[in-house]
C-alpha cells in the first residue's frame, strides 16, 4: 500500500456522531436560511465522512423539514 | 476491510439503497414490483445479481421522456437539487440527464478523493484542471475532491492549449487533469511551441473520460516525464468507479465499498469469470436521487482478484481500464475489431500525430480506411515508407489489413473530450429499419 491506515477513535466517532446531529437539526429546521445553507453544506460533508468509516449511511434528504 | 466485511457492508448499503428507490422513485418501484424483487424479496447479493432486472440507457431515457427532465426515475424531490449535469450525447441519442443534492455530491467528489489519494497527492499538490466545465459532468468531481483534498486547485476552463503549457510552466503545476486525447494534443502544441514539457514540474496526468491504451499511456509519460494513471467514471454515477493502482500499471481498482460491479459475457449474459473480457454491469450505492442498479455501461472490461495486485487493497480490479465499448465493436472480415486497437498501434509511432478511421464497403468487402496524418517535421518523402510501415504494424497487431491514406499536417480534428474518430459508413442492410 502507498500510505498507512488510519482509524477512528472512539472518542472522535462520538465527536463525528454528535456534529452529524446537530447539523442535522439546523439543516432541517432553522430559521435564518444562511445558517440553514451553510448547516446543509457541512451536514453533507459531515454525513459522507460518516459513511466513508461505514458507521452511518443515511438518505436523509427527504426528511430535511424545508427546501 | 476483508472481503468478508466488504460484502456484509455492499449488501447493508444495497438493502438501504433499494428500500429509498422503492419508497420515492415511481420508475424503480414499478420495476422492482414488476421482476418480484421488492426489497424484502431480494434475499442476498448472489439473489440480487441472479435475478434484479438490467437496466438499460433506453430504460433511463424513457423514463426522462415521460415527465423531463428527470420523469419517474428520481427517488427524491428534485428541488433538494444542486447540481445538474447531462451526457455529451455524442453517440446521437437523447441525452440522460441528472442532478445530485448536496448529500449525492459529497459523495462523488469523495469517490474522486479515494482515486486521487491513492494515485499519490496530498495537498501541498498544485493541480491544473484541463476541462471545459460545462453541462458534462467530466471533471467536476475532481476538482472539489482537489478542494477537498487540500490541493491548490486552477481551473483552465477559458485557457487555448498555449495558455494552458505557459500556465503549467510558470504556476508550478504538479499534478494535470485531463483527457488522454488532450494530453497528447498538449504534448503536440507543447513541441510547436519548443516548449519541453520534462521541464515543467508535473510528476502526475491524471486522465479520464476515454479508454486510454498502454501505448498512449507510455507516450503521455514521456512527453512529460511524469506518471500517467487513469480513472473512469459515467455521468449516470455522478462519480468515478475506479482508479489506476501506482503499482500496477493498467490496473484499476474498482471502489467496491460504494460500487457493486459486475461483468457479464455479452450474449449470454452470464457472469464472465476473471480473466475474461465482458460488458461491466454498474451498481451506485451512492446517491439518494437518481439512482442505478445494474445497469449496462456498455464497457468492456477484464476482471482481476485484488489478491493479484501487490498494493494490498482488498478492491479488485479491471486490467487495462475501460478496454472499449461494446456497442463500438465490429466484426470485419471475420475479425473483431474495435478503435482503441488503432490509437495503441499509432501512439507507438511518435511520427504520426492523428488519425481517423472509417468503415466502408468497397467493393462488396468491409474494408477499414485509416486516414493518419504524420508529424509536421516528418518530411514529406517519407510519409510513403510511414504509411506501409504503420500498415504492415496494425496487420500484424490486429490481422487486419486496412487502406492507409495520407493527411494533411493539421487537417483531421482533434479533440478535448470524448474524441470521435471512428465512423461506420457502411450502408444499413437492406430490410433495416431507418
Amino acid at each position: 500500500m502507498t500510505y498507512g491506515v488510519a482509524r477512528l477513535t472512539p472518542d472522535e466517532q462520538m465527536r463525528l456522531e454528535r456534529a452529524y446531529q446537530d447539523l442535522m437539526l439546523l439543516a432541517s429546521e432553522c430559521e435564518v436560511p444562511a445558517v440553514r445553507a451553510n448547516a446543509r453544506a457541512a451536514l453533507a460533508l459531515v454525513a459522507q465522512a460518516l459513511n466513508g468509516q461505514g458507521l452511518r449511511y443515511e438518505h436523509y434528504s427527504k426528511n430535511l423539514k424545508r427546501l | 476491510m476483508t472481503r468478508q466485511e466488504l460484502e456484509a457492508l455492499q449488501w447493508r448499503k444495497l438493502q438501504a439503497a433499494l428500500g429509498h428507490a422503492y419508497e420515492g422513485s415511481p420508475f424503480w418501484r414499478q420495476r422492482m414490483d414488476a421482476a418480484g424483487c421488492r426489497p424484502d424479496q431480494v434475499r442476498s447479493l448472489a439473489d440480487y445479481r441472479e435475478r434484479f432486472p438490467i437496466l438499460t440507457r433506453d430504460d433511463i431515457t424513457a423514463a426522462e421522456r415521460d415527465s423531463p427532465p428527470y420523469g419517474t426515475l428520481a427517488s427524491c424531490d428534485p428541488r433538494l437539487a444542486i447540481r445538474h449535469h447531462q451526457t455529451s450525447g455524442t453517440t446521437g441519442k437523447p441525452p440522460v440527464r441528472t442532478f445530485d443534492t448536496a448529500r449525492d455530491w459529497a459523495w462523488a467528489s469523495d469517490m474522486w478523493c479515494s482515486g486521487l489519494y491513492g494515485m499519490g497527492i496530498r495537498p501541498e499538490d498544485r493541480a491544473a484542471v484541463a476541462f471545459g466545465y460545462g453541462l458534462f459532468i467530466g471533471f467536476w468531481g475532481l476538482h472539489y475532491a482537489l478542494e477537498k483534498i487540500g490541493c491548490t486547485t486552477i481551473a483552465t476552463g477559458s485557457f487555448d492549449s498555449e495558455g494552458r503549457i505557459r500556465l503549467l510552466l510558470e504556476a508550478g503545476i504538479t499534478v494535470l487533469a485531463c483527457t488522454p486525447t488532450y494530453a497528447m494534443r498538449l504534448a503536440l502544441t507543447a513541441r510547436q511551441m519548443g516548449v519541453d514539457l520534462r521541464d515543467s514540474h508535473v510528476k502526475l496526468v491524471v486522465t479520464s473520460g476515454e479508454p486510454r491504451p498502454d501505448a498512449t499511456k507510455h507516450a503521455i509519460e514521456e512527453a512529460f516525464d511524469a506518471h500517467c494513471l487513469d480513472t473512469a467514471g459515467m455521468t449516470e454515477a455522478a462519480t468515478i468507479f475506479m482508479f489506476e493502482c501506482p503499482e500496477e500499471p493498467g490496473g484499476c481498482h474498482i471502489i467496491e465499498s460504494d460500487f457493486i460491479e459486475e461483468v457479464v459475457d455479452p450474449e449470454s449474459l452470464r457472469p464472465a469469470p476473471y480473466g475474461e473480457r465482458g460488458v461491466r454491469l454498474m451498481t451506485s450505492l451512492g446517491r439518494e436521487g437518481i439512482q442505478m442498479f445494474r445497469y449496462w455501461s456498455n464497457d468492456l472490461v477484464v476482471r482481476r482478484g485484488h489478491d493479484e495486485c501487490p498494493c494490498g487493497r482488498t478492491w479488485d480490479w479491471y486490467q487495462g481500464g475501460i478496454q472499449g465499448r461494446h456497442d463500438d465493436m465490429r466484426k470485419i472480415r471475420g475479425v473483431w475489431f474495435m478503435p482503441i486497437m488503432v490509437e495503441d498501434v499509432v501512439r507507438a509511432m511518435p511520427e504520426i500525430d492523428e488519425f481517423q478511421c472509417t468503415l466502408k464497403t468497397i467493393d462488396a468487402l468491409d474494408t477499414l480506411v485509416i486516414q493518419i496524418e504524420p508529424r509536421a517535421d516528418v518530411p514529406a518523402e517519407r510519409h510513403a515508407e510511414l504509411a506501409e510501415r504503420f500498415r504492415a504494424e496494425l496487420k500484424r497487431q490486429v490481422s487486419l489489413n486496412p487502406v492507409v491514406e495520407l493527411a494533411a499536417a493539421g487537417s483531421l480534428p482533434r479533440f478535448e473530450m470524448k474524441a470521435r474518430r471512428f465512423k461506420d459508413a457502411r450502408p444499413a442492410p437492406t430490410g433495416t429499419p431507418a
